[in-house]
């Protein structure tokens, strides 16, 4: 299988005032395509910086990181900006949806930074929002959504584009048991059309779903082994 | 991967369109502003306008006249006014004159036909009067140097005083009395009437209708036969151009200084001096005004700002999610600017329609000129456009600067 992403050496400094922090310590990643991952690791292990980096939100203090065969730990913002636009789908805790605008706007999104035109838009996020059943809600703000159609919004957002990569941070972490299970079962299914899905989480539960396990801690993978 | 323009003014509309209040509030001082130079320029446009159009319909620019100069202190002696034999001297020391009128002023008094009577200002005068004053008779004759030298009783009326002395009869050839004489009339001016109904001296009346309430004698007439004492006051000449008035003016200035021992008992003014001092003053009051809406429409560009790097502030999630989606730090600076010009140039737009409606108001009720230039609307669309740039460009970098990650976790 083909290396969907693949770090070297990773380190991540932040610079607090005088004190500097490392929150990356030498990470080496990789992912093949079509796995579907779980992050896990507690507060302060380096999870959510590591996640920033693979979603081309931040980039490595050094070290390399290849995403999709291309180099990109030393890539310009506004390249950056087209590589998550491409290449990632974003899934976040608390939805992050436009509150103005319509679930079909907000689908169509990384569709009009994409460039594509409207009527394309238009088409793609129809028939990406029918394969997560809220065909009827196309007009809806937000707002007039439960939190699990919310998060299946959100979900259509992060895949409309076709990415290479699913990243979820924490994906069920603002959902009760039944939605969380509803949310878990579309990546799974995402997962086995071929899907790479990466998850963030500190939910055991959530992770067991995942082919694979990556632990943090202190800057660093403890061990990846797979749950069978 | 760029948002074009037309996504760029689509998601600038859908924006205004979430927020009209704010919107609204955001560019108030943009739309006084607007307003503001709309109705002040329409005014000082339509007030030159009037004013040019006053003067050249009274003799032009040419035109050079001679009045006593109130502003003299009289009780040092001396006395404002030219004897015949002076006005003579000066019509020889200025023959490039090309129209020459002397005119004294009589008291005003009933002219009476039969029955009926008009109480009317009458002026003696010299034929040249209808050239100075570019006027034209519309029946029978003028005074004629033949009425000067034969200081004959012929009268020559006004409109209006025609038409309330003799209604639809024909005045010519008939007589009528005034001061205890007798005159005949030999001839009707033509109707005196400002197009474009302007204030120029009086608002709400036709600036030249109180020429067509004047009757005109011979000068020596007056002088020889009603009242020997009466002395010239007043005297207009007309030159062969604009330029040349201003010559005449100092010419003749010095001419009437030296008659009168040096003492300035007249005013000599050019036309054309008048004007530009005019000009000059409606450029002072222009300037006075532009600077206010100026300061106005900076006040509200500042307001503007402010709101602005509010709406940043308040909007920060929802760029961290659009960067998160794919827009480039271009894409969201052009995102709030747009945004920005769309409210100054919409803020623009309804400046001038009420400055528009404002104008309409003020031209009916005051009866006065107003001109809106095409032009004018321009320079107001383009200077809210500017606004837009200058006040929003700061708030939008910074839109454009927010680390995503910081957007993201904002609450």
């Amino acid at each position: 299988m083909a290396e969907i992403i693949a770090t070297k050496n990773l380190i991540k400094d932040y610079n607090l005032g005088k004190v500097k922090v490392r929150a990356l310590n030498g990470v080496d990643l990789t992912i093949e395509a079509g796995e579907f991952v779980a992050i896990m690791g507690p507060s302060g292990s380096g999870k959510s910086t590591l996640m920033h980096i693979i979603g081309c939100l931040d980039s490595p203090t050094s070290g390399e990181y290849h995403l999709d065969g291309v180099l990109v730990s030393q890539m310009a913002k506004d390249d950056l900006a087209s590589i998550r636009n491409s290449k990632i789908g974003f899934v976040f805790q608390s939805f992050n949806l436009l509150p103005h605008l319509n679930i079909l706007k907000n689908v169509e999104l990384p569709l009009m930074y994409a460039g594509e035109s409207l009527r394309e838009r238009s088409r793609k996020a129809r028939e990406i929002l029918a394969s997560v059943g809220l065909s009827d809600r196309l007009r809806h703000k937000p707002s007039e959504l439960s939190g699990g159609q919310r998060q299946r919004v959100a979900i259509a957002r992060a895949i409309v584009n076709n990415p290479a990569i699913l990243l979820a941070d924490e994906p069920t972490g603002n959902l009760d048991s039944q939605a969380g299970g509803d949310i878990l079962e579309i990546f799974t299914r995402l997962h086995s059309q071929g899907n790479t899905v990466i998850i963030v989480t500190h939910d055991k539960a959530v992770a067991q779903r995942a082919g694979r396990i990556i632990r943090i801690m202190d800057g660093r993978i403890e061990d990846g082994h797979l749950t069978g | 991967m760029a948002i074009s323009l037309a996504e760029s003014l689509h998601l600038g509309i859908l924006d205004i369109l979430t927020r009209k209040v704010r919107s609204a509030v955001t560019v108030i001082g943009i739309v006084l502003g607007v307003m503001c130079i709309m109705v002040v320029l329409a005014i000082v446009n339509g007030m030159n306008k009037t004013t040019m159009e006053w003067m050249s319909q009274r003799g032009g620019l040419s035109k050079v006249e001679v009045r006593p100069n109130w502003g003299y202190d009289f009780s040092k002696g001396g006395d404002p006014s030219l004897s015949l034999r002076e006005i003579r001297l000066i019509r020889e020391l200025v023959p490039q004159a090309t129209a020459f009128n002397p005119q004294v002023s009589l008291p005003e008094a009933e002219m009476q036909v039969g029955d009926s009577g008009y109480v009317c200002p009458v002026f003696g005068v010299y034929p040249d009067m209808l050239k100075v004053e570019e006027w034209k008779i519309a029946k029978g004759r003028f005074i004629n140097e033949f009425d000067i030298s034969n200081h004959n009783n012929v009268v020559v009326l006004g409109s209006t005083v025609a038409k309330e002395l003799f209604s639809s009869r024909d005045p010519l050839g008939r007589y009528v009395s005034w001061g205890g004489h007798r005159f005949m009339v030999i001839g009707v001016l033509g109707e005196r009437y400002m197009k474009n109904q302007g204030g120029g001296e009086t608002f709400g009346e036709n600036g030249l209708e109180y020429l067509n309430r004047r009757a005109f004698l011979p000068l020596s007439t007056v002088i020889s036969k009603i009242n020997p004492k009466l002395r010239i006051s007043s005297l207009e000449l007309q030159a062969a151009s604009p330029e040349k008035a201003k010559e005449m003016r100092k010419q003749v200035e010095e001419i009437i200084l030296n008659l009168k021992q040096g003492k300035a008992l007249f005013r000599v003014d050019s036309a054309q001096e008048q004007m530009d001092m005019m000009r000059k003053n409606s450029m002072i009051f222009t300037s006075i005004f532009i600077l206010i809406a100026v300061i106005s429409l900076l006040v509200g560009g500042i307001v503007i700002m402010n709101i602005m790097l509010a709406s940043v502030k308040e909007r920060t999630r929802e760029i961290g999610v659009r960067i998160a989606v794919g827009a480039r730090r271009r894409d969201i600076v052009i995102q709030f600017l747009v945004q920005t010009v769309l409210i100054t140039a919409l803020g623009g737009v309804v400046g001038i329609l009420l400055g528009y409606a404002i104008l309409d108001l003020v031209g009916g009720y005051l009866k006065l000129e107003v001109v809106a230039s095409v032009r004018m609307i321009w320079t107001a669309l383009l200077v809210s456009i500017g606004v837009g740039l200058l006040f929003g460009i700061m708030p939008a970098v910074r839109a454009g600067r927010l680390d995503p990650i910081e957007a993201l976790r904002e609450e």
